[in-house]
């Protein structure tokens, strides 16, 4: 996929995509935060508008469609491309979990899958940055940024298999 | 007191009428406010014995306020990397747009028997496109998501950094040279040109000071700031003789580093948009209609010269962005309409000496921006039935030979 981006001086800027059809998905972000989306046929036919978002609706639909609400293909997890081949992912701790009880120091995870845990979700706290000594406990969310391998040993290193 | 609240609050009623009726109408509210002013000033309202809007000092001041921040937000949008990145693109296409259009107004002033520097301020005045109609009816229309786009903002930010310079030139032209003859025009160029490199010193080397004025998270403080800084630089430019509009584009260019820029933008166009209609209805006020007829012999040659070499430029721009013919045309059509900056150079030679500078050049240009607006405009929206047109006259002449 590639996506082009240019600007337009006193506008905002413009984000070309090309989809697998051969269409081009045209988005103008303007200056002010609205958001209008066009569709072009081919490379030669005229931009055709589709809809058009305020500011913060267009964010909820980004959301959306970045599958943050919900997400079809692996259900279980929820996964942020930062770009790259880095994620950014939620895993969950279940109760059978052999790491739950364990602080982060002990469980080695970072030294053995390369994915860090950059925020512990507990409940509806959040622990930032957590250090060595912070305990993992079941039914924690752990927030881990690694590769996606990185991620996937993570993930069985918390589920146990 | 009571009668200055009034007569503004009159200019506002009025101005809001006309922007309402250019909704209703669907043209750019350029030429209404342009109108309008002629209708409630001395000329139309004050001849019938209305109340009218008077083009006293006060008006003048917001006016005045009104191109600063036209020229400020022109500054804050043009950005040297972004020029750069694209530069031998806008730089063709923007020499190409300047190589016809500038001379063909200065052959058509010193054809009229003017002298060179009013010859200058004609060619400036059918030159420079409209930045603000065209950008609000390239989004209207949603061209904005075609390839034509880009040579069209392109050539408008050539143009608009053009145009900087040439104010600084005519300005000293204007005001200094007349009456003091070559040492006088030497003195005040020298004067323009320092103050400016002094400024433009400042910019580049004051980003850090941009920065720290604007780091304020209330938005009334934000907005003051700005205006406190870059309506006295103005001021002081307008003073020493020096274009004020420059100076503000200037200012624009430096607070485009502090990282604050889209701040700026959102919250700062509502007040320069205000600002903005009262020097188009201040244009208006200071406008006979009586003297539109006589200058009518002018005006039709100026529209009916510049609107072909326009579709030229555009088309030639367009081709240079590796357009096809069908969008290269689009993008001469998006060159035509003329509009704020036509008027501020008007303004300009209102300021000068002669006859022709106070009294034809400001209506010649009044009623050039209101038939190019308005023709601009018209010719982008049916954009469709005029290239039909065109390419019927182009099979029908092909046939023929």
């Amino acid at each position: 996929m590639t996506v082009y981006e240019s600007d337009l001086p006193g506008v905002g800027k413009k984000h070309e995509i090309d989809l697998p059809d051969g269409s081009q998905l045209v988005v103008v972000t303007h200056n002010e935060g609205r958001r209008e989306v066009f569709l072009r046929a081919d490379p030669d036919s005229d931009s055709e508008k589709l809809f058009e978002l305020p500011d913060r609706l267009a964010r909820q639909v980004g959301t959306i469609l970045e599958g943050a609400y919900f997400q079809p293909v692996k259900s279980q997890d929820i996964e942020t491309l930062l770009g790259g081949d880095t994620l950014l992912e939620w895993v969950d701790v279940g109760e059978d979990s052999p790491i739950a009880g364990q602080t982060l120091g002990e469980s080695d995870l970072r030294a053995e899958t390369g994915a860090s845990v950059v925020a512990v979700e507990r409940g509806t706290d959040v622990i930032p940055s957590p250090g060595a000594e912070t305990t993992i406990r079941a039914g924690d969310r752990l927030v881990v940024v690694g590769t996606r391998e990185n991620c996937e040993d993570f993930q069985s290193r918390v589920d146990g298999t | 007191m009571a009668a200055g609240l009034l007569e503004l609050g009159q200019v506002f009623a009025v101005l809001a009428i006309a922007g309402a009726a250019a909704l209703r109408i669907g043209l750019s509210v350029i030429p209404l406010y342009v109108v309008s002013g002629m209708l409630a000033g001395p000329f139309v309202a004050g001849r019938f014995g209305v109340p009218y809007v008077s083009n006293g000092e006060l008006l003048t001041v917001l006016a005045e306020v009104g191109i600063v921040l036209l020229l400020f937000f022109l500054g804050l949008e043009f950005s040297l990397d972004r020029l750069l990145a694209a530069r031998s693109r806008i730089t063709r296409a923007g020499v190409i747009d300047a190589a016809i259009n500038l001379p063909l107004g200065i052959a058509i002033g010193l054809a009229l028997g003017w002298s060179v520097v009013e010859a200058l301020l004609l060619g400036g005045i059918v030159y420079i496109s409209s930045s603000a109609i065209i950008t609000k009816t390239l989004i209207d229309l949603g061209w904005i998501a075609n390839d034509e786009a880009d040579p069209i903002l392109g050539t408008l930010v050539f143009e608009d950094l053009l145009i900087a310079v040439y104010l600084a030139v005519v300005t000293s032209l204007v005001l200094g040279g007349a009456d003091a003859g070559v040492s006088g025009l030497g003195r005040s160029l020298a004067i323009a040109f320092g103050f400016l490199g002094a400024l433009l010193l400042a910019v580049q080397y004051g980003t850090e000071f941009f920065s720290r004025v604007l780091d304020v998270s209330d938005t009334e403080s934000f907005v003051l700031r700005i205006l406190g800084v870059v309506v006295p630089i103005a001021g002081v430019a307008l003073a020493l003789g020096v274009s004020e509009a420059v100076a503000a584009f200037f200012v624009g260019m430096g607070f485009s580093t502090s990282g604050h820029r889209e701040r700026i933008e959102r919250q700062l166009t509502p007040v320069r948009d205000v600002f903005a209609a009262v020097f188009f209805f201040w244009i208006g006020v200071g406008t006979d209609p009586r003297l539109l007829p006589g200058i009518a012999l002018p005006l039709a040659a100026a529209v009916l010269l510049t609107t072909p070499a326009k579709l030229l430029s555009g088309y030639l721009g367009g081709r240079v962005y590796d357009l096809s013919e069908h969008r290269s045309f689009r993008v001469g059509l998006g060159l035509v309409p003329r509009g704020e900056f036509s008027l501020v150079i008007a303004a300009l030679a209102a300021g000068g000496s002669t006859t022709v500078m106070r009294e034809t050049i400001p209506a010649l240009a009044v009623g050039y921006v209101l038939v190019m607006s308005v023709v601009g405009t018209l010719l982008m929206q049916r954009a469709d039935r005029v290239e039909g047109l065109l390419d019927r006259v182009r099979s029908d002449t092909g046939a023929s030979t």
